[in-house]
């Protein structure tokens, strides 16, 4: 009698445990690799959440790659070597930045100017991708590689623009995705957090993104509902920002760089951390989740700097793309005078 | 060390951190790459906008008459983290440019070279983020 | 109530007593930041049919018969303060040109961002996040969002589809300085609209819990020959799990933009 109602109370506890475990925010410290020195402890705001407001833009980290070299190995750092090799860059760029006139005989390239962009500041850190050890992206499933063949396939005989939907979702002006809005790319990373009682909401500057972060613990809409940024939930473990992104649309955006890459299957689940560990420091860890199309979870980190020179401007992509039209236009140009040409040899 | 660095190092430098660098958008798509113009003219307009910003000049011809053209630049976002503005550009303003004209054969180029009269590049600025050259801060 | 107030009141007629005992200010109902500051943190939405038509107007049919009733324009009244916009000729004669080339030339059909004030009241709700220092409003519609600045102002460094807003406490209503909009946005289906002269100062009361007033007064001398004024609640969307959703419209619009430059089908 004393055993079965023992084992019963054990049933109800690992029960209530595991309720408590799925439904309620986890309070306390996480599980985060052991600091090395005593954690900082943002201010709090009036609310009570912790304070992790600012300007947090990704430039900073420009020029690491997202993959990390395979010659790296699990090497998380470049040696002293390669790291001099990243600064002599970064001062051959600046010093190009800082000639004044063009020389008579400069090279005549088919962009804008190369000082019309943004720059990095030498990292130590090899790659963004952390976790597999080896800083590179998981394999691509079976149904993944099937799709991407797909596609390819699709693509023979396709000539280049022949409609908008030859361009990325990013020349689109559609969307980067939840990754693509904050993986460092040559211009505009900007990235900003705003809270409010209830809810953190985070801007990204491309392609002018709001993520908004209810924290009350409701659930997901169904997946009757998807977009592409997903619909996110949060809650604080500590002093640690954690956001569920869920209810993706499926086969558009990937997890590259402006949300290229493999696209990710709608059941893709998102874990983001936020955890400011100084004053002037936000550590944001990004696990993504997606095993139709990536055979295990992979965890990109960033460490990223409070600048607050580094304000957002309106980024309106969609309403000044003169380069859509221009694109087709020139496509169609280019066929015109194929066809002419064709017209002509017979 | 910085101070002697000459312009034609500085050039081949500019290749080499510039070309791979823009890959991701389709200027090549927009542009000819075997027409290649130089235009000196006159600012009546700069759009301000994104993704590119365009600014529209008035080229005249030695027989007198005016082209209007317009010159394709980089996101305006990054010129104005600089401290540059709408005003930054003056109409009037004599301004050189050389790039590529647009595949449809309509007047316009990318601006791969905007400058002066004299040479000096436009809308010049800092290259960094506003923080130190120092390596990044330590983890 | 002081001695001399309540004399004062006894000395007035009724009608006096009570103009003269309303607040000069409004005061917020609803919660309260601890700063004390009116709490608008929430999703909004507007019930109206301004995004239509910003004046009265009567129901219509809408520009697709094919779409039956369900694309015609319904009845509303408008939110134009006596109901009369200012316009200058040139102003009006270009508000019947953006009328007469609707819906293909109007913004919203481009899936463009709506600007001030059109983003208010738009068909679809927006959040807003208030912090302890700025103020951050997220639109459904083309993801559209403003960040008011409620610090020092800020100059506009160039003209925007949501412009440059600067806001600032006056007592209990939230008062937002809007500057350096780009005069591409409309102010509805109407074809109204404002110049990159537009300056428009919003004004945010909430009367209730669930009520959310929302005053603009609209000057742009290169349009209309004297500042005008709209106004309209803004409703609480009270749903336990209301929030705002996506609306990222451009692929609606790609083929009514870029249609007639895709590769057509070889003969």
């Amino acid at each position: 009698m004393k055993q079965r109602v023992l084992t019963a109370l054990m049933v109800i506890a690992a029960g209530l445990v595991s309720a408590l475990l799925t439904t309620m925010p986890i309070i306390g410290q996480s599980a985060a690799p052991k600091a090395k020195k005593a954690a900082y402890t943002p201010p709090k705001l009036p609310w009570g959440d912790p304070d992790l407001q600012g300007l947090w833009p990704g430039t900073d980290l420009i020029e690491v790659p997202l993959q990390r070299d395979l010659k790296a190995g699990e090497r998380a750092e470049v040696t002293p070597e390669e790291f001099a090799e990243r600064q002599a860059k970064a001062e051959r760029t600046a010093a190009n930045d800082r000639v004044t006139h063009v020389a008579k005989d400069s090279k005549v390239g088919i962009n804008p100017p190369g000082y019309w962009l943004e720059h990095g500041i030498p990292q130590k850190i090899t790659s963004l991708v952390v976790d597999p050890p080896n800083g590179r992206i998981p394999e691509l499933t079976d149904l993944a590689k099937q799709k991407a063949a797909q596609a390819k396939q699709a693509k023979q005989g396709h000539g280049p623009n022949e409609t908008w939907e030859d361009q990325s979702l990013y020349d689109r002006c559609i969307s980067r995705g939840v990754m693509g809005s904050i993986l460092p790319v040559i211009y505009n990373n900007g990235t900003q957090i705003v809270q409010g009682p209830g809810y953190v909401a985070i801007r990204y500057e491309m392609i002018h993104e709001t993520k908004i972060v209810p924290l009350d613990g409701k659930p997901h809409p169904t997946s009757n509902i998807k977009s592409y940024m997903g619909d996110a939930r949060g809650h604080f473990e500590g002093n640690t920002l954690v956001i569920e992104t869920t209810n993706f649309l499926g086969d558009r955006n990937g997890i590259g760089l402006n949300g290229g890459g493999t696209p990710h299957s709608a059941d893709m689940v998102l874990i983001e951390k936020w955890t400011r560990t100084a004053p002037d420091m936000m550590e944001y860890t990004a696990t993504i989740n997606d095993p139709k199309t990536w055979v295990k979870p992979w965890t990109v980190r960033m460490p990223l700097r409070l600048n607050p020179e580094f304000p957002l401007y309106e980024y309106a992509c969609h309403e000044g793309n003169y380069a859509m039209f221009n694109m087709l236009k020139g496509a169609r140009a280019d066929e015109a005078a194929a066809e002419a040409a064709k017209a002509g040899k017979k | 060390m910085r101070k002697t660095l000459s312009i034609a190092v500085a050039s081949v430098g500019l290749l080499a951190a510039v070309s791979p660098v823009w890959a991701h958008h389709a200027f090549a798509a927009e542009y000819d790459g075997k027409k290649q113009v130089h235009l000196e003219g006159v600012v009546t307009q700069m759009e301000w906008i994104n993704p590119h910003t365009w600014i529209h000049i008035d080229v005249t011809a030695p027989d007198g008459t005016v082209t209007s053209w317009m010159i394709e630049g980089g996101s305006p976002n990054i010129l104005l983290r600089r401290g540059f503005n709408k005003g930054s550009l003056e109409k009037g303003q004599k301004i050189t440019v050389d790039g590529f004209m647009a595949k449809d054969g309509s007047n316009r180029a990318n601006g791969s070279n905007i400058t002066y009269p004299d040479g000096k590049k436009l809308f010049l600025g800092s290259s960094g983020t506003g923080a130190p050259v120092d390596p990044g801060p330590g983890k | 109530m002081s001695a001399a107030v309540v004399c004062m009141f006894l000395l007035m007629t009724p009608d006096e007593a009570r103009a003269q005992a309303a607040p000069a200010k409004a005061v917020a109902k609803g919660p309260r930041m601890t700063d004390g500051k009116p709490n608008l943190n929430g999703v909004w939405q507007a019930i109206t049919t301004a995004n239509w038509d910003i004046q009265d107007h009567s129901a219509a049919p809408g520009p697709f018969w094919q779409l039956g009733a369900i694309g015609a324009i319904p009845a509303g009244q408008g939110i134009v303060e006596g109901n009369e916009i200012p316009y200058t000729p040139a102003g009006l004669a270009k508000k019947k040109q953006n009328k007469a080339n609707w819906p293909a030339e109007d913004p919203e059909a481009k899936c463009y961002m709506p600007g001030i004030p059109r983003a208010n009241y738009m068909p679809f709700p927006f959040q807003i996040i208030q912090s302890n220092k700025d103020i951050l409003m997220a639109y459904e519609f083309a993801s559209s969002n403003r960040l008011i600045n409620m610090g020092k102002p800020v100059e506009a460094g160039s003209d925007t589809w949501m412009g440059t807003s600067n806001g600032r406490w006056e007592g209990d209503a939230l008062v937002v300085d809007v500057t350096g909009l780009n005069g591409l946005a409309w102010f509805d289906r109407a074809g109204n609209w404002g110049s990159d002269k537009l300056h428009i100062v919003e004004r945010y009361n909430r009367t209730s819990n669930d009520v959310l007033n929302y005053e603009a007064t609209i000057e742009d001398p290169s349009v209309f020959t004297k500042p005008w004024k709209i106004s309209l609640p803004l409703y609480k969307r009270a749903e336990k799990n209301a929030q705002i959703l996506e609306f990222k419209c451009v692929e609606f619009a790609e083929e009514l933009l870029y249609g007639k430059y895709k590769k057509q089908p070889t003969k």
